[in-house]
């Protein structure tokens, strides 16, 4: 039996750039209401059995309560800390328990604690958080029908989902930790509220993926080149300089205008030192990683991001196979 | 984060100044030499102490039943809030208002709060006079979880909302409303969340991270000055002792106290200091034993003072 996995985050759409910017506010119960939708497309194509994140608000048991659909949801035995290791560590739980599919309501900073648990199931984000560069704004309906297609092995895992790239973050030649849509290299020693919106203390930005439309650091590149998420390359950009500005949405209703000095195509296994220390590294837009005075710290592109349902392509499948059309 | 690292050593100053008035309390409160209730703050420190040192001597803050904290990071006097805690003729108020009532009008400190839910309608008022004067003096309203299901501070946020008044409100969620759990009394989990409905910004931070709190009420506080109304920052932390000094704490596990411990708002600011080089061992050790010193000298002052007469009784009452 297929066995689809849930991590909400209940934290998510809550941070400073309510504040400082106009990020939408994502309460609780619209959670809810996106898993239900959720759950009812899950069980409408056959599964039958989800596991999940306990959590504070309890949004996988109330979304239960408050739907119809024909799937035991049951929640992962583990301690809560109530801290994005949560996500990491039942990311990792569900992938040793034979999940198929994990469907993950948050944002960039959601998707990358997840990564961190596990990138051998297939991941479908379901956008709930400020930045949402990496998971995708979609009707949480056709979201659940696109993760059981690719649970149930309906929509074969190669046609509907594609490999992403994550940038590795190295000291001293060791992995401490990822980002899946960018770096930045943050002149200051404390992490404090984590977002980022004064981009004069930032003085190199690293990207997997990039677009003219996108929001956020990345944004920024996306106004210069363009780095589709299934393509594996990245971009390094140097912030500073007077001969040019780029204006991008750095964060929601938050436009700034930024002094670009160069830019440079990344290729899979490139490294390239952080050139400022101290300072704290900010990883898909939130300040995560503090680098000492003298610290040596390397960014890596690598293409063993996590395999990511595309809900188009899954359900373009879905059509072509007549999975939903019945004589 | 804009902070320069005099006022970061203040800081730590302040939360350990918070923790050894509160640690003193307790040892007094639990040899009898104290009269009436006592709320106190100890794990706290954090939110008191990031926000108010956003504030301007003008600026004015509201405050609660477990008030200690707000005063002291105001500025409060340690000798007078001693007194007044003693019961003695020398406290900010002679010694008639005990812990829940302390207020010092000059320092913008407009009163403890014994009643759950107070300070949103005096921070109003403030704000609006404020406003009205055409000065840019902000209030800072900390305010409980429990308090945040009061209409009072439901009322407050609308009317602040609709009136854009330059308050900031402070959300101290310590996870209990006396001994009922915020999971029994709210619809929602986040106060934050509530900011919505208002049409304010809502943020939640975390209370234990003087910096977090420092940044996201100084952003709320530069938005209420420059006349774009009031914000709402929750601050997620944890009250160590009881709701009140001898509060056998039967609702709560032993090791929900224990994972808050750990994250303990003191030890951790002064770590990330020392490892900044901002603050040394020998620094930090000092500024210990200079506020133990006041304490003591606080204590004595309270202690030698003469209790009102009962003569006084009815002197300032004023309704």
């Amino acid at each position: 039996m297929s066995t689809v996995g849930i991590i909400a985050n209940p934290v998510s759409g809550k941070d400073i750039r309510r504040l400082v910017a106009h990020g939408s506010v994502f309460d609780n119960q619209e959670k809810v209401r996106i898993v239900r939708r959720m759950l009812m497309g899950l069980a409408q194509v056959g599964v039958r059995r989800v596991v999940y994140m306990p959590d504070y608000y309890a949004i996988v048991e109330r979304a239960g309560r408050g739907c119809q659909a024909s799937v035991d949801a049951t929640a992962i035995n583990m301690h809560m800390e109530n801290s994005q290791d949560d996500s990491t560590r039942a990311a990792s739980l569900m992938a040793d328990g034979g999940a198929t599919c994990l469907i993950v309501l948050g944002g960039d900073g959601t998707c990358r604690a997840v990564a961190k648990g596990t990138t051998r199931v297939p991941l479908l984000p379901i956008s709930t958080g400020t930045n949402n560069v990496f998971p995708w704004m979609v009707e949480a309906s056709i979201a659940g029908l696109a993760a059981g297609l690719i649970a149930t092995g309906r929509v074969p895992a190669d046609e509907g989902t594609y490999r992403s790239s994550c940038l590795e973050v190295l000291f001293d030649d060791v992995v401490r930790d990822i980002a899946l849509v960018d770096v930045a290299v943050y002149r200051d020693t404390f992490i404090a509220s984590r977002a980022i919106w004064d981009l004069e203390k930032v003085s190199q930005i690293f990207m997997t993926r990039c677009r003219p439309d996108s929001i956020g650091l990345s944004a920024i590149g996306g106004q210069l080149r363009t780095i589709l998420p299934e393509q594996h390359a990245g971009l390094h950009l140097c912030l500073g300089g007077d001969h040019r500005r780029v204006t991008a949405a750095i964060a929601p209703g938050l436009f700034q205008s930024v002094p670009v000095k160069s830019e440079v195509l990344m290729q899979v296994g490139e490294m390239i030192a952080v050139a400022d220390s101290p300072c704290v590294l900010a990883l898909d837009g939130e300040r995560e990683v503090e680098v000492g005075r003298g610290g040596r710290v390397l960014i890596r592109l690598s293409e063993s991001g996590p395999q990511v349902v595309d809900v188009r392509r899954t359900m373009d499948c879905a059509q072509k196979l007549g999975v939903f059309v019945h004589l | 984060m804009s902070i320069d690292k005099e006022k970061m050593i203040q800081m730590f100053a302040t939360m350990t100044r918070i923790r050894q008035f509160e640690t003193k309390l307790q040892e007094f409160f639990a040899a009898g030499k104290i009269p009436g209730f006592v709320h106190l703050y100890i794990g706290e420190e954090a939110v008191a102490t990031g926000a108010c040192a956003t504030l301007r001597d003008q600026d004015y803050i509201t405050s609660t039943h477990r008030g200690h904290g707000h005063l002291i990071a105001k500025g409060g006097d340690l000798k007078r809030m001693m007194a007044e805690i003693f019961g003695k003729r020398t406290g900010y108020c002679k010694g008639k208002g005990g812990s829940m009532h302390i207020a010092d009008v000059e320092l913008g400190i407009l009163g403890a709060n014994g009643i759950v839910g107070g300070g949103g309608p005096i921070a109003n008022g403030a704000a609006l006079a404020s406003k009205y004067r055409g000065n840019d003096r902000v209030v800072v309203c900390f305010f409980g979880d429990g308090a945040s299901n009061q209409g009072t501070t439901q009322e407050a946020l609308n009317l602040a909302s609709a009136w854009r008044l330059p308050v900031v409100f402070v959300n101290e969620n310590n996870g209990y409303g006396i001994s009922c759990p915020t999971c029994k009394s709210m619809a929602v989990a986040d106060i934050a969340d509530r900011a919505a409905a208002y049409d304010i910004p809502g943020v939640v931070v975390d209370g234990n991270d003087v910096t977090a709190v420092y940044e996201a009420v100084g952003e709320a506080v530069k938005r209420a000055r420059t006349g774009d109304g009031p914000s709402l920052i929750e601050c997620k932390t944890y009250r160590w002792r009881g709701h009140f000094e001898g509060d056998a704490c039967v609702y709560r596990d032993d090791c929900e106290l224990e994972d808050w411990v750990k994250k303990d708002p003191i030890p951790r600011f002064e770590k990330k200091l020392q490892a900044e080089g901002i603050l040394s061992v020998e620094k930090a050790e000092a500024i210990r034993k200079a506020i133990a010193a006041e304490l003591d000298a606080a204590i004595a002052f309270a202690e030698q003072s003469p209790l009102p007469e009962a003569s006084e009784i009815l002197e300032d009452v004023y309704a």
